[in-house]
């Protein structure tokens, strides 16, 4: 059975979908079967990284939760939309899908109305794991603690908190870090981004090891590289070789070593 | 005065003069001034209309400018055998810079005027003066897409060819002033690389311990908010329930 990783960060800004979008990119190139699900309904993001856009977006989560469709028709094999940048273009063999959520201002005000059916968005992230095989499911969520949110860490094997390295992204962990062992999260890993270069690294690492018992697996250096990058492409496939990919990698091997 | 034979040797040193035959040698020498300098005498100033190039036989200058609060700038110092204002002689601008002997300096004065007469007497020299000014050209187009390339290494992070490549002047003793001034901008260029690259090395040494407080009656508070809906007890019976059934299938 594939397991099911959540990424999640209590504020919006922690670089929270493009750490995911690289994250299942690189899974991937392991050459896992890996599906990624925006369950940030209310600011979806994360298609535009995998070249999805509002001309060419077909299906969506969306549609799946008012009942217009299966689950799996919503499902976007990222392959088949590679053409133009680099990045992407080097999973053009690797199986990777997408469930995005609608992007359309209507479909957004109508689930923010009317609100997500738990039950269903449940039963279709269990479907989707079954019937494409999926060895991983990355979960990006919206910030905060909502409840689809506090859902998506629920039910996940795996719970990556990301956070910068300020006390407003560290108060609102700690109280993540707390409902994730109340809800039994079995494996829990923080994800620093956009540290500051001259930060002490090994000092962070151990004071936030010992202040929330959990593994620090990767600490992302804040780069202009990165931003100028982010949402037009997977940065890590791009440039393997920089820093802020190399810590991502770390928490890609954290992630591959759960048994 | 000087033999005119030293002269001829001064001139015969020159890139442009070197395969001048006797005869033109002869007349250009003749038409050659010798000009004396005490310490601190400026031969000419920036701006300055040039009519002359200047060849060093004794001594040492310094070429000077002024940075934009007018205290002078030593850009270069040049001694016995080099030569000065060539450019001036041809393109008729302004002088770029001002020249002021260190020392006591004899120098050589061809007038341009003269230069031309010889030019028009002997049209060989103008080839040479036009081939000397190609292969300059083309040095410094070479050393420019170095740098460039250097740059662009630079740029992203990359120091690592100050460690491999050659960082120091030359020494030999035929190289032309030209080259002097090339070797002279890319050891400038190294060191200002090894610089940049020191105190880049040095900011990452200079590491900061992160100070944070987290406010952990505000944590217990917001926690029990959370955890105390009818959503959140439903939701963890759900979740435990999930689980158990996951690991069954396993």
């Amino acid at each position: 059975m594939g397991k099911i990783v959540s990424i999640h960060s209590f504020r919006g800004g922690t670089g929270k979908s493009n750490s995911t979008a690289n994250l299942a990119a690189e899974v991937a190139l392991t050459g896992k079967r890996v599906g990624v699900i925006d369950t940030d309904i209310q600011s979806p993001g994360i298609h535009v990284l995998f070249g999805l856009d509002v001309v060419n977006m077909g299906k969506t989560l969306n549609d799946f939760l008012h009942g217009k469709c299966k689950i799996n028709e919503a499902a976007f094999l990222v392959s088949e939309n590679i053409a133009s940048s680099k990045g992407l273009a080097k999973l053009a063999d690797q199986k990777l899908w997408l469930i995005p959520s609608s992007i359309q201002a209507r479909e957004i005000s109508q689930v923010l109305k009317e609100g997500v059916d738990f039950n269903r968005l449940n039963e279709g992230i269990q479907t989707i794991l079954n019937e494409l095989e999926l060895d991983y499911l990355f979960i990006d969520t919206h910030p905060g603690l909502n409840e689809e949110t506090l859902l998506s860490i629920a039910i996940s094997d795996i719970l990556i908190i990301i956070l910068r390295p300020d006390d407003q992204d560290i108060q609102g962990t700690a109280v993540t870090v707390d409902v994730a062992r109340s809800l039994d999260v079995p494996n829990l890993f923080l994800m620093v981004n956009k540290a500051l270069p001259n930060i002490d690294r090994n000092d962070l690492k151990s004071r936030f090891e010992t202040e929330f018992q959990a593994e620090v697996a990767g600490i992302l250096p804040l780069t202009f590289d990165v931003a100028e990058n982010a949402s037009k492409d997977l940065f890590a496939l791009n440039y393997p070789d920089h820093e802020w990919s190399q810590e991502l990698h770390k928490v890609m091997e954290a992630i591959l070593a759960i048994p | 005065m000087m033999e005119n034979q030293d002269t001829a040797k001064q001139l015969k040193k020159l890139d442009w003069f070197e395969d001048l035959p006797e005869d033109l040698m002869k007349a250009l020498v003749e038409k050659v001034k010798e000009v004396k300098l005490n310490a601190n005498e400026t031969l000419f100033s920036k701006g300055e209309k040039g009519e002359a190039l200047f060849v060093i036989n004794s001594g040492l200058v310094k070429i000077v400018t002024e940075d934009s609060q007018g205290s002078e700038v030593i850009l270069n110092q040049l001694g016995p055998g080099e030569v000065i204002g060539e450019m001036a002689l041809l393109d008729n601008e302004p002088r770029s810079a001002g020249v002021i002997a260190l020392s006591e300096t004899t120098v050589l004065e061809l007038k341009r005027g003269d230069f031309m007469e010889l030019l028009k007497q002997q049209p060989g020299i103008a080839l040479s003066v036009i081939r000397n000014f190609s292969s300059r050209m083309r040095y410094n187009t070479s050393y420019i897409e170095k740098i460039t390339e250097m740059s662009k290494l630079v740029a992203h992070g990359d120091y690592s060819f100050v460690d491999l490549a050659r960082p120091t002047s030359s020494q030999e003793e035929d190289v032309s002033d030209q080259e002097q001034k090339i070797d002279r901008l890319l050891a400038e260029f190294f060191a200002m690389v090894r610089g940049v690259k020191e105190r880049e090395e040095d900011l990452k040494k200079q590491v900061e311990k992160l100070a944070f407080q987290i406010d952990q009656e505000r944590r217990k508070k917001e926690f029990e908010e959370i955890t105390s809906t009818e959503f959140y007890s439903k939701l963890k019976v759900q979740a435990k329930a999930l689980r158990a059934k996951r690991t069954d299938n396993k």
